[in-house]
Order: C-alpha cells, then sequence, then structure tokens
C-alpha cells in the first residue's frame, strides 16, 4: 500500500439496546460490560495494527456506526476516536460521525462524544409517529428523537443527519407528512430517506408472510417519496443521492467515498473495507474477532478481487446512486477504456425505457429511474 | 431350487388376479408366494410384484410380470400356476385386457369394507369379454369393517357372476389363501391348444433391457418355441432368430423351450420394445400360423401436452430421457416443438392422464429436469368445408374458423360408484361438465353406480380431485372411451400485450369459453409481475375481445438505503434478481416467470 490515498474509516460497534424486527444490521444485544470492554480493546488492537500498516493514506472520515455506538461508554467512544488519531493521520477538516439511536444518550455522553472530536451525528429518527414506531418495533418515542437533537443541538453540533423510513406498516399519508413538516422545522443539514426493506430471516419477514403486518403498495410509497423529493428540494435540501438529501456543503462525505467506489477501512467484527480493489470482511463472531485481536492478528475473513467487469458495473451501479451521475471521462480514466465499449446495449435500452438519460458528460437516472433504481442496475450486471 | 419337470397342459393354470387398488392384490400374490414357497422368506420383499418405486407410491403395478409357481394340491398332484400380473389404471387398459387374453381364468378380488368399485366392474367385463372363469374373492375379512354379506350381495349384482361361488380371504393373516388356491384347479380351467400346431405365442408384456434389447412376455397358444428358432411377429412381418427362452420363479431362469399352455418370456434380436407390441403374435417364421390371435390393436395416445425444460440448456437432456422412456413404453409419443413463449420443447401423446403424471414425475424424479407441462388435450377432429378432415391435438394448429366445418372430440363412458349421499354433488359436477346422463343404479340400499356419457376433455382438468372432495374420497371411476361426437367447439386465444401466445390459447365448449378466459386473464394479472409499461391481457374469440385485464406499469422499486458494508451484499441480491430476470420467457417485450405459465396453465 503505497500511493498516497484519501480514505475513510468506518468502526462497528456490534451492540444494541433490543433487536429491532425489521433489522439485519450486524448487532446482538448484551449486557455484558466486561465484553464491550474487551471488545473496545480489540478494536483499538486493530486500529493501531493499521495504522502500522497504511502510513501513506489520510483519513478524511471516520464513522463510528453499528448497532447503536452509543450503548458504549462516552469515554469507551473518546479512547477509540483517540486511537484513531493518534493511529492514523487524520485530515484536518475530517467529517466524524457518530450514530445515534434517540434514547440511548444523555446531555453529559453527548457533551463528551462532542469533545472527544466527534463533528456530525447521525439520529436513528425513522419516523415522528409514536403508533408506527411502536409497530415498527423501535424502543423510542417521537419525544426521544426531539430531545436527542436538542442535545446534540446544544452540545454544539452543527451537522446532524435525521434517518427517516417511508412504505412503513400503518403510516397514512397524512401522518407522512406529518412527520416531513415536523423534520423541515428542525432542519438538520442532512436527511436520509429510505423505504423499509423485508429481508429474508428477520421477524418482519414472517409478519409480512403471515399477513400479520401489511406493506403500503407500491403506487403510495412512490407518491409519497416523489412528493418527500419535492418538498425538501422546496426547502433547500440538495437530493444528491437515490436516499440523501443535504443542505448546501453538508453531504455526508463518508458516504460519498462508498458511492464513488472509493477506498475505506473498516474495522470492527463484521466490517468490510475496500482498498486497492480488494474487498475484505471481518469475522462476526465477537469472540473470534477479540481473540484474534489479542494474539495480534487481523480478523479477516475472507477478500475478495473483483474480476475488472464487476468492478465497473459495481462503479457505474454506485455512482448511478447520486444524482450527478456517472462521469464518462472519470470512468474512461480510471478503467481505460470507454464505458459505451463494456456497456453499450444496457445503456442503449435504459435511455429507451426512459430511466436514464445521457446529459453529454454524465449517465444519470432519470426521475422514473430514481424509483426503479434496482431495474436500471440489473442490466449492469451478467 | 425344485427341477422343473415336462409338464402337462392339463396341470397348468394360466391366471390373473384383478382388483380395484388397494383391495389387496400384491398382499394376495405375497401370500401365494410364501404359501408355495416360491419365494423364501429371506427373499421375501414386502410386495414382491410391482418393482418400481414410483408404482409402489402411486399404488398401482404399470408393467405387468408372470410368476410360476408350483402349486401342490391339498388333493394331491402337482400343478403349474403362471400368476399374470396386471396393471391397474383404466390408462392401460388395452395392456389389461392383452394380460388377461393370456390367461384361462382371474381372481376378483374386492375389499371387504370398500366393496364393488368401477374398475371392479370394468375389470370384470373385460375378463368376460376374454371367456375367462372368474373366481370372486372377498379380502380383508379381518377388519372389523368388513360387511361380508353386503359386498357378497354387490358382487352377485354384476353381470355373469349371480351365481359364482365367493371366497373369502384375509390376505393380512393367510387365512382362505389355500382354500382360494384349491378353487383355482376346480375353476378355472386348464389351457387348450395343441403342440403340433404350428406356433402362435400371445406377447403380453415386454421390457427393454440394455443388453439384450426387448424380453417379451409371451403366452403360448399353439406349438412351441425354443432357442435358435427363426421367429416371426405378425403384424409386421419382421422375422427374428430368438436367443433365449425362460421363466420367472420369480427370478429369470432360462429353460429348453416353451410349449403350448405356458408362460415366459423370450428374448431375441428386438432393438427396442416398439418391434414387439403388446398383442401381437409371434409364430414360427418358417412354419408360420395362418392367423394372428385375436385382439391386437395399435395402442394410440388420447392425452396430449407439451413439455417444456424450465432450463434451456436441459432440452437434450429432455430429448435423452423421452427415447430412454420410449425404449420401454412405446405408447409414449414425442415430437419436438418450438414455442416462441417457451422455448424448445416436445409435445407428447400419453395413454391417458395418470400416464401423463407418471411419465412427468419419472423425468423430473429419475432425470431431474424441471419441467414446465401445458394443459392437456385431447386429440380433436376438424371437418373442414372441403371435406378434409385433420385432427389436432394443439389449440394452436386449429385451422382458421371460416375453413371450418365442425369439430369433434373423443366421449368417453364413464362409471361412477359413490355413497348415495355423494350422488347429487357428483351429478351436479357431471353435468357441468356436459355429462350426458345414461343410467343410475343402487348397488345396495347406500351405494350408486352412475353412468355417464361425457367428452373426456372435460376430466382433463381437476376432475378426480373434485370428484375426491365431493364424495369425501369414497366414490371410484373408471371410463373407457366411446368414439367421437362432434361439439360447438371454438379456439380462445390468449393476448399479452397484443401478442398471441399460443402456449396459452385454449379450445372449449362456446358455453364454457366465456368463463375459462375470464379466469384465465385474471390469473395471468397477478402471475405476471408489472413491467415497466402496462400491459393489456386479452382473450379473444374470432378476432373478438371477450375478456381482458391490465397488469399496471411498476411504479417502484425498494429504495434502500446503500453503505459501505452492504455494498457487496447489494450486488449479490441485484445478481439474484438479474439471474431471476434471465429465466424469465419472453413474450414480445414481457417478461413472464416460468412459475407463473405453470400456475397458468393448471387452472380450468
Ligand atoms: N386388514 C387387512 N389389510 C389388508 C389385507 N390385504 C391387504 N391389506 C392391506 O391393504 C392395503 C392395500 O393392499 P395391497 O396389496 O397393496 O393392494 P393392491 O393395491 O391391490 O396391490 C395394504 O395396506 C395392505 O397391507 C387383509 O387381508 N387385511
Ligand atoms: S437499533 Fe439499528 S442496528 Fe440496532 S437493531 Fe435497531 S435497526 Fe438494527
Amino acid at each position: 500500500m503505497s500511493i498516497n490515498k484519501k480514505i475513510g474509516l468506518y468502526i462497528h460497534i456490534p451492540f444494541c439496546l433490543s433487536k429491532c424486527p425489521y433489522c439485519d444490521f450486524f448487532s446482538i444485544v448484551s449486557h455484558d460490560d466486561e465484553l464491550k470492554e474487551r471488545y473496545v480493546s480489540a478494536l483499538i488492537n486493530e486500529i493501531e495494527i493499521y495504522g502500522r500498516k497504511i502510513k501513506d493514506m489520510e483519513l478524511i472520515s471516520i464513522y463510528v456506526g453499528g448497532g447503536t455506538p452509543t450503548v458504549l461508554e462516552g469515554e469507551q467512544l473518546k479512547e477509540i476516536l483517540s486511537s484513531c488519531f493518534y493511529n492514523f493521520s487524520v485530515a484536518e477538516k475530517a467529517e466524524i460521525t457518530i450514530e445515534v439511536n434517540p434514547g440511548t444518550i444523555d446531555g453529559d455522553k453527548i457533551k463528551t462524544i462532542f469533545r472527544a472530536g466527534v463533528n456530525r451525528i447521525s439520529i436513528g429518527g425513522q419516523s415522528f409517529n409514536d403508533r408506527v414506531l411502536k409497530k415498527i418495533g423501535r424502543i423510542h418515542s417521537k419525544e426521544d428523537i426531539m430531545k436527542t437533537y436538542q442535545l446534540a443541538r446544544y452540545a454544539g453540533f452543527n451537522n446532524i443527519n435525521v434517518d427517516l423510513m417511508f412504505g412503513l406498516p400503518g403510516l397514512s399519508k397524512r401522518e407522512f407528512e406529518k412527520t416531513l413538516k415536523e423534520l423541515m422545522m428542525l432542519r438538520p443539514e442532512h436527511i436520509s430517506l429510505y423505504a423499509l426493506t423485508i429481508e429474508q430471516g428477520t421477524p418482519f419477514y414472517e409478519f409480512i408472510e403471515s399477513g400479520k403486518a401489511r406493506l403500503p403498495s407500491d403506487d403510495f410509497c412512490s407518491k409519497l417519496f416523489v412528493s418527500a423529493i419535492d418538498l425538501f428540494s422546496g426547502n433547500g435540501y440538495e437530493h444528491y443521492e437515490i436516499s440523501n438529501f443535504a443542505l448546501t456543503g453538508k453531504r455526508c462525505i463518508h458516504n460519498e467515498l462508498y458511492w464513488k467506489n472509493e477506498s475505506y477501512l473498516g474495522i470492527g467484527a463484521g466490517a468490510t473495507s475496500y482498498l486497492d480493489n480488494k474487498r475484505y470482511q471481518n469475522y462476526r463472531d465477537l469472540n473470534q474477532y477479540i481473540n484474534l485481536l489479542e494474539s495480534g492478528i487481523l480478523p479477516i475473513r475472507y477478500q475478495e478481487i473483483l474480476p475488472l467487469k464487476e468492478r465497473m458495473a459495481e462503479t457505474i451501479i454506485l455512482k448511478l446512486r447520486m444524482m450527478e451521475g456517472l462521469n464518462k471521462d472519470d470512468f474512461r480514466k480510471k478503467f481505460k477504456v470507454p464505458v459505451e465499449k463494456v456497456f453499450y446495449t444496457p445503456l442503449q435500452t435504459l435511455q429507451e425505457q426512459g430511466l436514464l438519460a445521457d446529459n453529454g458528460s454524465n449517465y444519470l437516472l432519470t426521475k422514473k429511474g430514481i424509483l426503479l433504481a434496482n431495474n436500471v442496475f440489473t442490466e449492469f450486471l451478467d | 431350487m425344485k427341477m422343473i419337470q415336462p409338464i402337462k397342459i392339463e396341470d397348468i393354470r394360466n391366471f390373473s388376479i384383478i382388483a380395484h387398488i388397494d383391495h389387496g392384490k400384491s398382499t394376495i400374490a405375497d401370500r401365494i408366494l410364501e404359501i408355495t414357497d416360491t419365494v423364501s422368506q429371506r427373499e421375501k420383499r414386502e410386495q414382491i410384484l410391482d418393482n418400481m418405486d414410483l408404482e409402489r407410491e402411486k399404488g398401482i403395478t404399470i408393467k405387468s410380470k408372470a410368476v410360476r409357481i408350483i402349486y401342490k394340491s391339498l388333493k394331491g398332484g402337482q400343478y403349474v400356476f403362471n400368476l399374470i400380473d396386471t396393471p391397474g389404471h383404466v390408462d392401460f387398459s388395452y395392456e389389461v385386457s392383452r394380460n388377461l387374453a393370456a390367461c384361462e381364468g382371474a381372481l376378483l378380488v374386492v375389499d371387504a369394507a370398500q366393496g364393488v368399485q368401477a374398475q371392479t366392474i370394468s375389470n370384470v367385463q373385460m375378463a368376460m369379454e376374454n371367456n375367462l372363469s372368474i373366481i370372486p374373492v372377498i379380502n380383508k375379512i379381518d377388519l372389523p369393517t368388513a360387511d361380508i354379506e353386503k359386498v357378497s350381495n354387490e358382487i352377485r349384482k354384476i353381470k355373469g357372476l349371480e351365481n359364482s361361488p365367493i371366497f373369502l380371504v384375509s390376505a393380512k393373516d393367510g387365512t382362505g389363501i389355500r382354500e382360494m388356491l384349491e378353487a383355482v384347479i376346480e375353476y378355472i380351467p386348464h389351457p387348450g391348444g395343441s403342440v403340433k400346431e404350428p406356433l402362435q405365442a400371445l406377447i403380453f408384456d415386454s421390457v427393454y433391457n440394455p443388453y439384450q434389447g426387448s424380453i417379451v412376455y409371451i403366452r403360448v397358444v399353439n406349438g412351441l418355441v425354443k432357442p435358435g428358432m427363426k421367429i416371426q411377429t405378425m403384424s409386421n412381418k419382421k422375422n427374428y432368430e430368438v436367443n433365449e427362452v425362460g421363466i420367472f420363479i420369480p427370478k429369470r431362469k432360462s429353460v429348453n423351450q416353451l410349449s403350448v399352455g405356458e408362460v415366459g418370456y423370450l428374448t431375441a434380436s428386438f432393438k427396442d420394445v416398439s418391434l414387439t407390441k403388446v398383442g401381437d403374435t409371434i409364430t414360427d417364421a418358417e412354419r408360420p400360423s395362418s392367423q394372428q390371435l385375436p385382439g391386437y390393436k395399435k395402442v394410440t395416445p388420447v392425452v396430449f401436452c407439451s413439455f417444456y425444460p424450465v432450463e434451456n440448456e436441459d432440452y437434450p437432456n429432455l430429448q435423452y430421457a423421452l427415447e430412454k422412456l420410449s425404449l420401454n413404453d412405446s405408447s409414449i409419443s414425442f415430437i419436438a416443438e418450438n414455442s416462441p413463449a417457451l422455448g424448445f420443447g416436445f409435445r407428447c401423446g400419453f395413454l391417458g392422464l395418470l400416464h401423463m403424471e407418471i411419465i412427468q414425475e419419472r423425468l423430473e424424479r429419475e432425470y431431474k429436469i424441471q419441467l414446465i407441462a401445458t394443459t392437456p388435450s385431447v386429440l380433436y377432429r376438424v371437418h373442414l368445408k372441403d371435406k378434409k378432415v385433420v385432427e389436432i391435438n394443439n389449440p394452436s394448429e386449429l385451422p382458421d374458423t371460416n375453413l371450418i366445418d365442425f369439430i369433434e372430440e373423443p366421449f368417453i363412458e364413464l362409471t361412477l360408484i359413490s355413497p348415495s349421499q355423494f350422488v347429487g354433488g357428483v351429478m351436479e359436477l357431471l353435468q357441468d361438465r356436459r355429462g350426458i346422463f345414461k343410467n343410475l343404479e343402487y348397488l345396495d340400499k347406500d351405494r350408486a353406480r352412475l353412468l355417464y356419457h361425457l367428452p373426456l376433455n372435460e376430466i382433463m382438468l381437476d376432475f378426480y380431485d373434485r370428484i375426491k372432495s365431493i364424495s369425501k374420497g369414497y366414490a371410484s371411476i373408471d371410463y373407457h372411451i366411446i368414439g367421437y361426437q362432434s361439439s360447438a367447439l371454438i379456439k380462445v386465444e390468449i393476448l399479452v400485450n397484443q401478442d398471441v401466445v399460443d402456449n396459452l390459447s385454449f379450445i372449449s365448449h362456446k358455453d364454457k369459453a366465456y368463463e375459462r378466459a375470464r379466469k384465465l386473464v385474471d390469473n395471468l394479472k397477478t402471475a405476471i409481475p408489472h413491467q415497466l409499461f402496462e400491459v393489456p391481457i386479452q382473450a379473444r374469440i374470432n378476432h373478438k375481445i371477450i375478456a381482458r385485464s391490465t397488469v399496471r406499469a411498476l411504479k417502484k422499486n425498494v429504495l434502500a438505503k446503500c453503505y459501505g458494508g452492504d455494498i457487496t451484499r447489494k450486488r449479490k441480491l441485484l445478481e439474484k434478481q438479474k439471474a431471476g430476470k434471465k429465466r424469465m420467457k419472453r413474450i414480445g417485450k414481457v417478461e413472464i416467470p416460468q412459475e407463473a405459465f405453470m400456475s397458468i396453465l393448471k387452472i380450468d
């Protein structure tokens, strides 16, 4: 690893207070403080090992996600971050984000985090409707969201993201619009708006299969989504990625690295990295992860080198998630071949179908294409 | 193993067991083999005569076998019994009739609790047509629910059995089996014929063997046959040299010769079973008999459907498998066909629905080929205005309406026996299926026998299941084809996005066309996934649209979040979707999953 590169760092905290029934992220419910402490030490070990290995890279972002990172003590989070500053070169204006679940944090902890160097907070709000929050198994209320938001502002955060879901069972158009209106009043710098995804193997999947819960229709959801886009745009938010919106200058640097298919290092159990065109994944099993690191060994479960064609497809898919789309020159520079040489047919078909546009320099999703992104993406795969 | 001595014709008894499914044919056969020490305890398998798994599962015997048994009579004397097993389903009635033609008698087995069933009666009729002596046997008399008096009365109601003695047995515990065997000697005549006459041997079955070509089961009616002899199959005048003759005891054993009255097997240089058709006569090529044995018929398929492999790459495997299966079953016919929607496949003909199901299952199970089977169809006779007649078994082949004078379809005579309380429901269903009532007769106070004529086509879809549910499983059915009659039939075409889809078009009676069309377009609406555009589905008769529905355009996919740890997984998910898409069949611009085709084609 030689070239001087700007990369992102992801740190995974695989603990939650309780498991949400739709969630298939890697996290466990644990009240074992000793385990958490050992985990934190292991993370620091991993940071130290990588710190020694990758000297020529600069972190332009650190993202602490989960799980629910805030189930750790403020001091533990601080320790982790300090270790990052100590072992890596962190850019001066690096974006340092932590995910916060409403109801898992108080004023002191949020201040500790702020002082530890965190400058961006991402709040897992999901909805401002208590009935629906309960229905989807969230343990917080609307009030918890509001409180967490205010605490963050009060602590000094000027870059806050709120996650919001649509397509939730039982949420009416009016209720959704109310949530949106209240969100506009809070005016977070960044909004992630995405659909509830029903993943196989989750309890929610069973609910839906067995008919205990019903998902709203596609038609309904697409209307909600389109109206949300309009509302946000009208309020000064830039729709810059399929499901992300930001006030000027507040795009999420960390996620942009993903969507541009650039390098990032992931540490923690189950975390993935993408470095030098290789993807790595760590062991998920906490004990294995911890034990390996305690013996000074990197806990890498597998690595994969993507074949060129797939790497191209992946780059296209990720870039098309961004509203500015795929820059033809960028593609040619990166792969030494014009995109049309490799993907002529899909590009053609998708334009005929009205899902993709060509503005001369870039290919980008049309309005219809945004809603039917999966149809677009699959065209590029074999 | 006992020595086989020269046999006197007077000591031979050739017989079959005829029974409705589950009335105990196999168990009785087992008991006979045991009691006569034909199989030792060690060799014994539960059911000796059935040897295909599938047969066992379906409870029917597909291919008949013959076993030679040495029976020592209680009255002294030693007899040779040839027990010929018969298939137990209507689809194979021709085979049954040829099996029976190889016998002089039959044991008619009736379950003491179930009583006479539809098939029992048709089997008796067939046995009578072959001049067999019938020995009625009531089995399972050990059952607490056995009602011997009632069942005896039912048997006595059958024409020709009014005065026969009835034997009572329990195959389970062996009660009455000996008496039944004594009755075989007493009531079943020994074979006739003369050894001096030119050879006449009836082929009553043939089985393909990869090393020896087909092995032919024969009953020698006149003369004798031995290895080295030049023989001829009389229907096609082909000559062969006999390699081997032998018997099954029940293991295969070669012998020096098979003489008049005997039953056994023969191998010659037959390449496949299509050369040795059941019912044909084998004679001496050098001293041919002047007469072929009566009853030979070329069996022709009556039910047709198309098989398409789910995976296109499986097409050669499907062809190979069909070729293999037809080596052993010359009644399967298949020709390659090509459908724009389903790709390459075969149009296949069968003796009946069950036969079709068995072949489909064997293709899927033994050859591991996933199949799409289209709606079964009968063979229609289309009379054109120019007086020409064409036979078609595929709706897509139906000539243009204004060329057609009229269409005929095969009709069946259906016998149905049911407890009286379900007769109303059954009659309603038969009415609905264009049935023509012929007769209703009570076997006893709570069981009735119904006779109907109806189009064969009407029992193709969801008929057995409906009868089963209406009668709570108590009704039994039997049918045979009685000929062709003209019907008011029309072709309904299905259009998906303005394109006619041959595999979905169907022929229907005009009174039912609308309802079926309605159901089909509704089903298609749910079976076809949303496309990027609106897809109209229409049913039409003669350019007139009679039913329509619309698959609305796809509005949105799930818009999920995408983060770093997720990229590989996301890609894999998309790849899976893509693979699913690739497997879909295309009709014009519309993509239809094959699963949809299968469910669609099953609807009534
Ligand atoms: N209780 C009783 N059961 C019997 C008797 N004979 C046959 N069965 C049972 O009836 C079922 C059907 O018998 P099977 O010989 O397979 O009938 P097949 O279909 O006519 O060959 C099996 O479960 C047998 O065990 C009998 O005499 N008594
Ligand atoms: S809090 Fe987040 S990570 Fe934890 S279970 Fe709920 S959705 Fe999953």
